[in-house]
């Protein structure tokens, strides 16, 4: 399978919920097309329908109309997701948490153990396989999250502002991590952010997203050199991008001002 | 280690002075025996019961029927309480009569249970459980109530059946809950399984209580109402070493 493979293909997708007084839109008609392998930021302030968006391709929510096709060739569990906070269960260590996944879907505990070891080193976890979440720091708690999102291996990871909670340098190390294991898992990742920093660095293209009715403004595609790292930091043309994604932010369209 | 050695010297000391001052209240106070029996004479009554077997047979009686009607209490509790927020339908259909059942003193019941239940271990029983059942319902509402939505979400994302749900998620994690209500619930059954003997039957610590106050043998009765303390203790200790291996990864364990 090639990159240009398509994975997620997404065609007016919209999302209505039904208040107290009338319906209110969370996302108007989107429509795009993921390739296999790629990283995508989603970047916009609350309210634009980034999260939304992230659980309709996850199937937690239904959308209102429009297609999302995944190709996934009938896997069973073909998204791992990451939340905004751990999500660990507090009574299972961090192995058996890593391991949930695969113990609920029938997989033979040594392979089970097998994988979730390979994955709690992956995340630089080893040494705390016994440990409980809350003897964990933050952002280890995150990197288990992220260790058992990846555990029955689906092909799409949905990241739903996994590193807002931890402070800045953990951020800094975890989105290298992160780039570290999409490159050696061959993932395609999706990633929501409120910064527009880390949705620069990280991706492939950054969908931008404005409020109020929430809507895909445009998609710039990120042309910086690959592994990145801190001389990408250093690089114009991210700076370019992040003010770009700024301004972009900043001027909804269709507000006069 | 060390300060608790020094916990138990305490305790150790302070039932010493009260064992003390007991004796020094039958002895050299001369209180009368049908009001005050000495130690050594509730010893020997104490002694005199578990040496015919008959201590056991109504310790055994009470006991089991403290744990079958805490075991029950408690699979009624969860498991109505967990009907009852999957299906809010059922909630509000349900909690007009609960209401009025839990605040019915059960207490004010029990004579209502020996009627219909009669005179045997089921009306114990009944009691018992009407005591436990609702500290552990009420816990375990809370329990499931306060589940983390994400806990939800996370379940729906791995496609888990409702039974690996409720036994992987939401039953350990509505754990601590319960534990509260049963641990409220186990002192209420004692009350209630001792108090269900002295209205009837011929057997257990309640049973021996009244028989031995209505016999005037005070040594027997001041006998029986340790043993029933004894076993209050026990109950108090055998919880709280289940709640420190279950619920070890709340923290609890240097409680």
């Amino acid at each position: 399978m090639g990159q240009s493979e398509r994975m997620i293909d997404i065609t007016s997708v919209h999302k209505t919920f039904v208040a107290d007084h009338g319906t209110v839109t969370a996302l108007e008609p989107v429509s795009i097309t993921i390739r296999e392998g790629e990283f995508i930021s989603i970047v916009g302030p609350s309210g634009c329908g980034k999260s939304t968006l992230l659980r309709l391709i996850s199937g937690l929510d239904q959308a209102s109309g429009g297609t999302i096709t995944l190709d996934v060739a009938g896997a069973v569990r073909p998204v791992g997701f990451v939340f905004q906070e751990p999500v660990l269960l507090p009574w299972k260590t961090v192995l058996e948490n890593v391991r949930f996944p695969l113990d609920t879907s029938g997989v033979r505990r040594a392979q089970g153990d097998k994988t979730a070891l390979d994955l709690i080193k992956m995340v630089g976890l080893s040494g705390f396989e016994k440990a409980l979440p809350r003897q964990l720091s933050g952002g280890m708690r995150q990197r288990a999250a992220i260790a058992r999102a990846l555990s029955d291996d689906p092909p799409i990871l949905l990241m739903d502002e996994p590193f807002s909670a931890v402070d800045l340098l953990t951020r800094d190390n975890l989105n290298d991590e992160l780039l570290r294991i999409w490159q050696s898992t061959g993932k395609t990742i999706l990633l929501v952010t409120h910064s527009v920093e880390e949705a620069a660095y990280l991706a492939d293209r950054v969908m931008v997203m404005t409020a109020r009715p929430g809507r895909l403004k445009c998609v710039h595609d990120v042309d910086l050199a690959r592994p990145r790292g801190e001389d990408t930091k250093l690089d114009p043309a991210y700076h370019a991008l992040v003010a770009q994604l700024r301004r972009d932010l900043r001027t909804p369209a269709g507000e006069a001002h | 280690m060390k300060r608790r050695l020094s916990a138990a010297v305490d305790y150790a000391l302070a039932l010493l002075m009260l064992l003390a001052a007991w004796w020094y209240a039958t002895g050299p106070m001369a209180m009368p025996t049908y009001l005050l029996p000495s130690p050594l004479r509730t010893w020997n009554a104490l002694a005199g019961i578990a040496m015919t077997g008959e201590l056991w047979m109504h310790l055994g009686f009470t006991l089991q029927n403290i744990i079958v009607g805490l075991i029950l209490g408690c699979i009624a509790g969860t498991a109505i309480a967990y009907v009852m927020t999957r299906f809010p339908k059922l909630a509000t259909w349900l909690d007009g009569p609960l209401v009025i059942l839990q605040t019915a003193p059960k207490i004010a019941l029990a004579p209502l249970f020996v009627v219909w239940f009669g005179f045997g271990i089921m009306a114990k029983i009944v009691l018992v459980f009407s005591l436990v059942f609702f500290p552990v319902f009420i816990g375990a509402v809370a329990g499931f109530r306060t589940l983390d939505p994400k806990m939800k979400d996370l379940a729906k994302l791995l496609g888990l059946s409702a039974l690996q749900r409720f036994r992987r998620i939401e039953l350990p994690a509505a754990m601590p809950e319960v534990f509260v209500g049963l641990k409220i619930g186990a002192v209420q059954a004692l009350v209630g399984a001792v108090l269900a003997e002295w209205m009837a039957g011929k057997v257990g610590l309640g049973y021996l209580m009244t028989f031995a106050s209505a016999t005037y043998k005070t040594p027997l009765l001041f006998a029986a109402v340790l043993t029933t303390v004894a076993l209050g203790l026990l109950l108090h200790v055998a919880l709280t070493f289940l709640e420190r291996r279950l619920l070890s990864w709340k923290g609890v364990a240097n409680g």
